[in-house]
């Protein structure tokens, strides 16, 4: 017999043709075969030139009994197969080598093939061992495997800031992750599982229930749910086995607050630009009208009058449609500077000027200092629009007969720009989202004061654009200032 | 039947429609008062109530505050000796913020303390003839 790796015998004995006669039947077979003289001797063998796969071992030898060797092989690797070859084969030691892990007896005296079929049986024995073995370590390892995916998935569920509960077809609710616990709080209060009919929200109830009582097929199931604050969309979908059928369904709950709250902006937002749009429509209509319906005396100079006021009102329409197309513009990124050497000083006094008749009304004294002139390379006309609205911010929401400073300086690399109001001012909460689109303080205040919420972020936009930045400070009652920075022109 | 031309007082933060309706009203031969706060209207009432002339209120929705021209009706309501003076809502904003303005029935009107409603801008002769209607039934006996 040939064997591709020649498997390793130990031969322990301590008659001297015993031994020898072992090693030549078992070498000529292919073997490999070590011997020793006594359990001593066998031990240092062992441990010397292991592993083995079989020990041949008699029971009675001096310094080491065959059962001590076979108690100490065995507790250094319990898969080396043990044949106890002994003169004194009794029922006695037969059940103790037994009992010690021996996996068969050879009664001296033997024959080769007495010898070898034991070896045989023996090695066989101990092939299937270790296979049985493997496999079991294998099954072990997939175990530990599919048992650290789960708690993967587990892991990921629970940090996911979407809700997920999934319910199986007798409509019970067999798994929520945390979020959906903190989503629907009766959730976190019930053992799993728990009747979908015990979840308080009728609307998640609902859609759950039809996806559970479809005949199947991927189909998708959207309801938007208010829960306190916050709005959720939950989507609710069957869980379709590999096999095609059913077995659940699962709803995820994503918090859509976030986009409903732009939505409301939004839509305020078109609400007040209509209201901005009608009213100058509304007073050009009427000033037609009047012209049209003939109920005045055909004087030349009232008619004049009429076909004047009515071209004032849609040139501010005009202005205002601009600043929302100038907003878009920036927002899509298709807004080019048409960038000059700019002189700020002179900027901000023809700002100051054109507001001067607004400043008056409300008897508020504009006062600009100028200490040296600052250029910038900026596309003037945007650089206008941005003091123009912080001037006239100033001034609507100054106090009447309040102040407003206009300052420029040089600091260092840049040049700053200051607008500074004693009027209203506004709260901590006001400051940090001035500079939103549609974003408008709201309060008694400001209510009777007009505007689109887009005067500041379009200043910030302009600016930005410009590499340059703008900032607020504020007290409510006291009054605001901002400030502009812009890269100075250099030599 | 009060002596005199009939007054009407403009109210309006709006100073085209201020002085639009003003024309309206005194080509049609109108005494005009118009006003563009509520408070100087309110006083310009009580005086042009005092007068014995027939008055009539044109005032606008949305002004200083979003209820302003609600609550100078509801002043003019609650007071006694005028609240037989006609008034007319005048807005170019009839719904906001989900709020629909707009009156569809009698009670609607009542609820909002006006006699007539109407939408920016009006037709010169519409508000014409619905003010003079208002005048005419203000003057009706036992009303």
């Amino acid at each position: 017999m040939s064997v591709q790796s020649p498997e390793h015998i130990l031969v322990v004995d301590d008659e001297l043709g015993v031994r020898e006669g072992c090693r030549k039947i078992l070498s000529a077979e292919g073997y490999d075969v070590v011997t020793a003289g006594d359990g001593k001797a066998g031990l240092e063998q062992f441990l010397e030139r292991g592993p083995f796969s079989v020990l041949l071992v008699d029971l009675q030898m001096p310094r080491m009994s065959g059962l001590e060797l076979m108690r100490e092989v065995r507790s250094r690797d319990e898969d080396v197969v043990c044949i106890i070859i002994t003169a004194h084969a009794t029922i006695d030691t037969a059940v103790e080598g037994t009992r010690q892990g021996a996996y068969s007896f050879i009664p001296k005296p033997f024959t080769a093939d007495e010898l070898l079929l034991a070896i045989k049986n023996g090695l066989e024995k101990r092939t299937l061992t270790l296979e049985a073995k493997r496999l079991g370590a294998e099954r072990e390892r997939r175990l530990l495997e599919l048992a650290s995916e789960r708690s993967k998935s587990n892991t990921i569920m629970s940090c996911m800031t979407d809700g997920i509960l999934v319910i199986n077809t007798e409509k019970l609710v067999v798994l929520r992750n945390d979020a959906a616990a903190r989503i629907l709080p009766e959730c976190s209060r019930k053992e799993i599982p728990f009747p979908l009919g015990e979840l308080q929200n009728a609307d998640v109830q609902e859609i759950l229930q039809l996806i559970i009582d479809s005949t199947g097929g991927p189909i998708i199931l959207s309801r938007e749910i208010v829960l306190g604050k916050e709005t959720y969309m939950v989507n609710a979908s069957p869980v379709i086995e590999p096999g095609g059928g059913t077995s659940g369904a699962v709803a995820v709950f994503s918090d859509v607050t976030a986009l409903k709250k732009l939505e409301t902006a939004k839509s305020m937002f078109v609400s007040m630009v209509a209201h901005e749009v009608k009213s100058p429509l509304a007073a050009t209509e009427g000033w037609l009208n009047l012209f049209l319906s003939g109920m005045l005396a055909k004087k030349p100079e009232e008619e004049r009058h009429m076909i004047e006021r009515s071209l004032l009102r849609v040139r501010t329409l005009r202005a205002m449609v601009n600043e929302l197309l100038n907003l878009t513009a920036i927002q899509t990124g298709n807004f080019t500077l048409k960038r000059t050497p700019v002189e700020l000083g002179v900027v901000l006094k023809e700002v100051c000027a054109a507001y001067a008749d607004r400043a008056a009304e409300k008897h508020i004294g504009v006062a600009t200092c100028v200490d040296q002139e600052q250029r910038v390379l900026a596309d003037r006309e945007a650089i206008t629009i941005v003091f123009s609205n912080l001037v006239e911010n100033a001034i609507k929401y100054g106090r009447d007969g309040g102040h407003v400073e206009v300052g420029l300086a040089g600091a260092g690399m840049y040049a700053t720009v200051s607008v500074r109001d004693d009027g209203i001012g506004m709260s901590p909460t006001d400051k940090e989202k001035v500079f939103e689109e549609f974003y408008r303080a709201r309060n008694e205040l400001t209510a009777s004061i007009p505007g689109t919420g887009l005067g500041l972020s379009l200043v910030k936009r302009l600016t930005e654009l410009h590499q340059g930045t703008v900032a607020v400070e504020s007290t409510p009652g006291e009054g605001s200032a901002f400030t502009v920075s812009l890269p100075l022109l250099q030599g | 039947m009060a002596p005199g031309k009939p007054t009407v007082l403009l109210l309006d933060d709006d100073s085209d429609f201020l002085d639009l309706e003003r024309a309206i009203f005194e080509a049609a031969g109108f005494e005009v008062g118009s006003f563009c706060d509520p408070q100087a209207a309110l006083t310009a009432v009580g005086e042009a109530a005092g007068s014995g002339r027939a008055v009539l209120i044109v005032c606008d929705l949305m002004m200083k505050t979003l209820d302003s021209g609600f609550s100078f009706a509801r002043s003019i309501k609650a007071e006694p000796r005028l609240k037989h003076i006609p008034i007319i809502i005048v807005s170019a904003i009839a719904s906001q913020k989900g709020f629909d303005f707009h009156p569809r029935t009698a009670d609607d009107l009542v609820a909002m303390n006006a006699d007539a409603f109407f939408d920016k801008p009006v037709q010169p002769q519409v508000l014409l003839s619905k003010a003079k209607e208002l005048l005419a039934r203000q003057q009706e006996p036992g009303t």
